[in-house]
């Protein structure tokens, strides 16, 4: 029986056609995923007709046999509150200062029902898997971890017993093991007779989990069908191009090139701060960490978010606190960071999370890439460093014609080349990258990723790669370490790691 | 806001330039026109309880009270940009050590404080910018030490460092551009307040001196006398008004337009 039909749906936001002709359907107890890129219109796909999303709907949706669009806000609320809502990030959808019990209860009374008592919303806890749910009703949402507020969002979404289930991207926020446990969670809520429409861009996770996939592109529907055939037998190139972009683990690792002498000797490494207030006790954020990274050679520094990971890498290329241990570059002793000299600055550079945020919104593509040559390389005057620019944008795919745009003119995907190519300006040996993929879609990580191995090839360079996810650092590094809280727990050559793992901290980002 | 900018600038425009140009001084007194009516003997807004013209008299009331403003805004631009920024930049001890301080003169009731340095070293114009822009800085610099903690761990100041530039050159090439839209906006909502306080303190008679004259003192005579010349009131207030509301709009216009 099919619980929401849509059909021929387009959606106008003034001038601009945002979806053209959508079509797919949910049948009770079923889920149907919407797969596409960042901008293809999936989450447009999902709100507009429940007048959710800004501008015109026009076409068909109908919920259980009544029609949604054309209708007024009165009108729709009833028919609204018939589905559920589940979104992208836990942490902001749940409002900080209110008790998960309370927000469980707000919920179920928005949704029409009478106030329910403790016993019954414990039961809605556990139905989403969480543990010892009584006590749970009294914890606020920064006690609770990044998969148990997903889980409580799942929580609040179904609490008034919808038909339709609408969960977008639920799982992107997460790490590897708990996309699969969150979608685990939403498969057990079909069993109840709950549809589920699902919107994700990583396609090869969610077709384990979905019965129809509708791929979308520039707010068309480019292919539908069952999800096992979509996967084995993509038609489209889009569809291969996200069936390829998701990295796997069960893809066999890369051959990388072979490494030569120790560059970077980590010993000992602690990093303690001071708590926040005057008196506030020290807080220990890395202890006794110890790695060597050899010429050439890519180390995975992995473990969830909060293990220490970032303040070590940042400890190591001196971008951040140390309190103590030793750090040695070829032999040498590197000194202090406010005493860092030009050659160890040439020679590690770093690449960060958050593109956009990586460059000055005030600077050109070409000033920021020109910086480390400004204060790295004296001998080069402007017409030199204009040559390495023009350069450097070539290397990284970007052309010269980006030098005189500004951060606010780029894309994710441009701005994170233009901070890899000011990264590679002073012709570093190791770069460090912070999580570098993770604020990209899937398609432009992807392409970020390929260019990184290239660049790897090119410039024999040595790479220190901090990341949550083990498939993106599979296709890049010899050697993984885990860390978790603030200890290096296990260490080792990929293969070993993912054939033996030891350490409960790496069988956990295994997933296993 | 493009209203606001040109009536500021007529405004003051008319203050710095005009005077010269006309018959009168602001000090002259017309022994013939005491309390004149407008367009009558040659006085074109009329005169004051004393013969003095009140078009040069309001002229010269707005140069004084905009001097008062932007020079007090200045000293809080100044004091306050600096205070927040190495309070924000530097961080932990240092930060809780000046921001406490700032906290501390927050706590004075502040016109009180300028009240009893006018009664203690005698009214001077000099006092009067002293004690206003060393009360205004306090809240520019909790602005900007907002802004320089919000940027001081953004990826391009750490990218910045790892590119070898020493600490003055990142604070010169990235913290101080990105700070100062929202410290300009701000001294543009200053100004303003700047400009009612050196009214109310020259309305109390505590501001310059006579035959200097300021927009509060204009006001604050033209108040005795509205039932005989009402506009010896409504001239300077009207201008007050027009200055305090277009100085806002011209604030509140650049904030939401660079400060994002």
């Amino acid at each position: 029986m099919t619980i929401y039909a849509v059909e021929r749906l387009s959606l106008r936001i003034g001038d601009a056609a945002i979806l053209h002709d959508i079509g797919f359907e949910v049948r009770r107890g079923a889920c149907t995923a919407l797969v596409g890129a960042s901008g293809s219109g999936k989450s447009m796909s999902c709100f507009a007709p429940f007048g959710l999303a800004a501008g015109k709907a026009s076409g068909s949706a109908r919920l259980d046999g009544a029609e949604l669009i054309g209708l007024d806000e009165p009108a729709l609320r009833p028919l609204r509150a018939r589905a559920g809502f589940a979104f992208q990030q836990p942490a902001t959808a749940l409002s900080p200062h209110l008790t998960i019990g309370r927000q469980l209860r707000e919920a179920v009374v928005a949704g029409g029902a009478p106030s329910p008592d403790r016993r019954a919303l414990a039961a809605m806890l556990d139905r989403v898997g969480i543990a010892r749910p009584d006590a749970r009703l009294d914890s606020w949402p920064h006690r609770l971890s990044g998969g148990e507020r997903q889980r409580v969002m799942i929580a609040a979404a179904v609490a008034h017993d919808p038909i339709l289930l609408v969960a977008d991207e639920p799982t992107s926020a997460l790490d590897a093991p708990l996309r699969h446990a969150i979608l685990d969670l939403i498969d057990r809520l079909r069993q109840d007779g709950m549809a589920v429409l699902l919107v994700s861009h990583d396609l090869p996770l969610v077709a384990l989990h979905a019965d129809q996939v509708a791929v979308l592109q520039a707010g068309r529907v480019v292919e539908s069908g069952a999800a096992r055939q979509i996967l084995s037998r993509p038609l489209t190139a889009e569809t291969r191009a996200l069936v390829a972009a998701s990295p796997s683990l069960d893809t066999p690792g890369p051959a990388l090139p072979p490494t030569g002498a120790p560059l970077l000797a980590a010993q000992g490494i602690d990093v303690t701060v001071a708590g926040r207030g005057w008196r506030a006790p020290q807080v220990t954020l890395v202890e006794d960490a110890s790695f060597t990274i050899a010429e050439g050679e890519a180390l995975a520094l992995a473990g969830r978010s909060g293990s220490g990971k970032s303040t070590l890498a940042r400890a190591v290329a001196r971008l951040g606190p140390m309190t103590d241990g030793e750090l040695r570059w070829r032999g040498e002793i590197v000194p202090g960071r406010d005493r860092m000299a030009a050659g160890f600055r040439k020679a590690v550079q770093p690449v960060f999370q958050d593109p956009v945020a990586s460059l000055d919104p005030h600077w050109t593509v070409a000033a920021s890439i020109a910086e480390p040559l400004r204060h790295l390389c004296p001998e080069l005057d402007a017409a030199a460093r204009a040559a390495r620019v023009d350069a450097l944008l070539e290397e990284v795919e970007l052309g010269r014609g980006f030098a005189d745009r500004r951060p606010a003119e780029l894309s994710g995907g441009q701005a994170q080349r233009v901070a890899i190519a000011r990264a590679l300006a002073a012709g570093p040996e190791l770069i460090l990258l912070d999580e570098a993929t993770s604020a990209l879609d899937v398609l432009v990580a992807g392409r970020i990723l390929s260019l990184l191995q290239r660049l790897q090839a090119d410039r024999n360079l040595a790479i220190l790669m901090i990341t949550h996810d083990l498939a993106v650092a599979r296709s890049l590094c010899h050697r993984l370490a885990v860390m978790e809280a603030g200890k290096i727990v296990e260490q080792g050559p990929f293969d070993r790691m993912l054939s033996t793992p030891g350490h409960p901290a790496t069988r956990h980002l295994l997933g296993t | 806001m493009k209203g606001a900018l040109f009536l500021v600038a007529a405004i003051a425009v008319a203050a710095l330039l005009l005077p010269p140009f006309l018959p009168w001084g602001y000090a002259d007194i017309d022994w013939n026109a005491v309390r004149a009516a407008p367009f009558s003997s040659g006085h074109w807004l009329g005169t004051d309880s004393v013969g003095r013209d009140l078009l040069a008299r309001t002229l010269a009331g707005t140069r004084v009270t905009l001097a008062v403003a932007s020079a007090a805004a200045l000293v809080a631009l100044l004091i306050g940009t600096a205070w927040g920024a190495i309070a924000g930049w530097f961080g932990g001890r240092v930060d809780e050590a000046m921001m406490r301080v700032v906290d501390g003169l927050y706590a004075l009731p502040f016109m009180f404080v300028v009240i009893v340095l006018m009664v203690v070293f005698g009214r001077s114009i000099l006092l009067v910018f002293l004690g206003i822009g060393a009360v205004e800085w306090l809240t520019m610099a909790r602005v900007v030490r907002g802004q320089v903690l919000a940027l001081r761990h953004r990826p391009f100041i750490l990218a910045s460092e790892a590119a070898g530039a020493p600490t003055g050159a990142i604070l010169r090439g990235h913290l101080l551009p990105n700070v100062a839209p929202v410290a300009i906006a701000y001294l543009m909502l200053t100004i303003p307040q700047v400009v009612m306080v050196e009214s109310f303190l020259s309305f109390l008679g505590l501001g310059v001196q006579e035959p200097l004259t300021s927009l509060g003192i204009l006001v604050h005579d033209g108040a005795d006398d509205m039932d005989i010349a009402p506009l010896t009131l409504l001239v300077p207030g009207a201008v007050l008004v027009a200055l305090v509301v277009a100085l806002n709009r011209i604030g509140e216009g650049l904030r939401q337009r660079l400060a994002r």
